[in-house]
């Protein structure tokens, strides 16, 4: 469902992604774990069409972003590191104006704004302004707008950041709750948020991909604590 | 189609969600109410006595009142412009929205005249404003319907380019304000050549003493700078057409001056996905 050949992200001088390469299948939840400043983010912008790289190619589904932009971008569904929205808007207006730029066709709007919001829990705060949302219902209306249409593909960038620990457990459990029906793709730094949520972990430093680790669903984080620290100890020495 | 629908609906509403859309039609109807009265009661005072004033009889309605009331609403609505600019694009980067809609499937298309129609939408709710102010007159003078046309219509076109200029501007610049207060620079700059280039002589000032050969060069490069000078200001052109006078060239002129100014802020969003 994503197929990522060789991108290399330049910005300027600085090499923030080095001839990365990896797939994921249909239905795979897969974690993208690395520190801070790894690439994680590059990596989802360029996903997901909103910044071109420098070489390389991504596709989504069987179309290249690059190439054909509007046709990947409707298989994606994304929420941004810092969750952008329009805090003017009420929660239902946002969703309303997010099904319609996403070109659903106008009898389904409403199903497709009851539907997410009932997935995301935002009944309470259906009417209210965005702008007085707290951090967690924010986050949810992130994921909300993301959810919308049901898009086969979800790219996540760090949805836990910022939280508190209620709120990082209940966008968990959401997260958890997506179902098989989407391919998912979730980067973040936390190793326990991979090992709970991802099937496979790719670990990202220093813009290269350091190491790959399908997670024991037995004994997960025990495997990707040491494979992560393994795999970043020997980018360090090395 | 139906994207660019939705995006300049949500903008334009989010101007009367927010103050900004309040405070520039506020300050449209205030001056241009107020340029309305003042200079309605200097013309009957003119025409009242026009010996006083220097006019050999009562002075022509339209081109005494009329249409420099029209083309000072003009550059009204230049100098405010920047209020409605500034927050197009410029704000979708500020506060990072910009990476949603880059990412939702639209085409950039759909950004650039969604937010132009919502700044146009804004635009004809200040030209009704103006028209109210004109139509007080109606029921007490015969004015001329074409002035009345063309003068609302010299607005609409000047307010039209004035605000592609704005777009683009709000297209470079992450900050709101910046972007507004660069647009409002490039507006006084324009507006102040226009000025200077009306008082420059028609001739080159050369000595007499200037060879013969060099005082063609400088005098051919003179005429043409002038020329350019005169006709680069957004205001110029709206000058004829609020007298009535149909120029194909001031039309032409806001025409091309908006889808200048479109086309580079195609470019200027399309930027973002050149290879680097």
């Amino acid at each position: 469902m994503i197929e990522v050949q060789k991108l290399t992200k330049f910005y300027g001088l600085f090499c923030a992604l080095k001839d990365v390469s990896f797939s994921i299948q249909e239905g795979e939840r897969v974690g993208l774990l690395g520190p801070n400043g790894a690439g994680k983010s590059t990596m989802m912008r360029i996903l997901t069409g909103f910044m071109p790289a420098s070489y390389g190619t991504a596709k989504i589904g069987k179309y290249e972003i690059h190439e054909y932009p509007l046709e990947a971008k409707q298989l994606i569904g994304y929420l941004p590191e810092r969750v952008p929205l329009y805090d003017e808007m009420t929660v239902k207006s946002f969703l309303k104006f997010v099904a319609q730029v996403k070109g659903l066709p106008r009898k389904e709007w409403k199903s497709a704004v009851d539907e997410v919001v009932h997935t995301c829990g935002l009944e309470q705060v259906f009417n209210r302004v965005v702008g007085v949302l707290s951090k967690g219902y924010r986050q949810r209306l992130g994921l909300a707008q993301a959810l919308i249409g049901s898009p086969p593909v979800i790219i996540l960038d760090e949805p836990t950041v910022g939280l508190d620990p209620q709120q990082v457990v209940e966008i968990r459990e959401l997260i958890k709750n997506l179902g098989e029906k989407h391919t998912v793709l979730l980067s973040t730094h936390i190793l326990s948020e991979v090992s709970l949520l991802c099937s496979r972990a790719l670990i990202l430093n220093r813009g290269e991909i350091v190491a790959e680790i399908l997670i024991d669903p037995l004994k997960p984080s025990v495997d990707i604590e040491r494979a992560f620290l393994n795999a970043i100890s020997k980018e360090g020495i090395g | 189609m139906k994207s660019v629908w939705s995006i300049g609906k949500r903008e334009f509403m989010s101007f009367f969600i927010t103050p900004s859309g309040y405070v520039i039609l506020g300050l449209i109807a205030l001056l241009t109410g107020t340029a309305f009265v003042m200079s309605f009661l200097t013309y009957v005072q003119i025409s009242q006595s026009p010996f006083q004033f220097g006019y050999s009889s009562v002075p022509d309605f339209e081109e005494t009142f009329l249409s420099p009331y029209f083309v000072f609403c003009g550059i009204m609505i230049m100098f405010l412009s920047p209020i409605i600019t500034m927050r197009l694009l410029s704000e979708e980067y500020h506060r990072g929205t910009m990476e949603l809609l880059l990412t939702y499937p639209l085409r950039d298309r759909d950004i650039i005249f969604g937010k132009f129609g919502s700044a146009l939408a804004v635009l004809l709710l200040a030209i009704i404003l103006i028209a109210l102010n004109v139509c007080l007159l109606l029921p007490f003078t015969d004015v001329e319907k074409s002035v009345l046309l063309f003068g609302l219509c010299s607005v609409f076109l000047m307010g039209m380019a004035v605000l592609s200029v704005g777009l683009f501007i709000s297209s470079l610049i992450t900050y709101p304000i910046t972007a507004g207060l660069v647009s409002f620079g490039i507006y006084l700059m324009m507006f102040i050549v226009g000025n200077v280039a009306e008082k420059l002589p028609a001739v080159a000032p050369l000595p007499n003493t200037f060879p013969l050969i060099l005082k063609n060069i400088v005098e051919r490069f003179y005429t043409l700078f002038r020329s350019l000078l005169l006709e680069l200001p957004l205001d110029n052109h709206a000058k004829n057409m609020a007298l009535g006078i149909f120029e194909p060239k001031d039309i032409a002129y806001y025409f091309l001056c908006t889808a200048f100014f479109i086309f580079l802020t195609f470019r200027s969003l399309e930027s973002r996905n050149w290879r680097k």
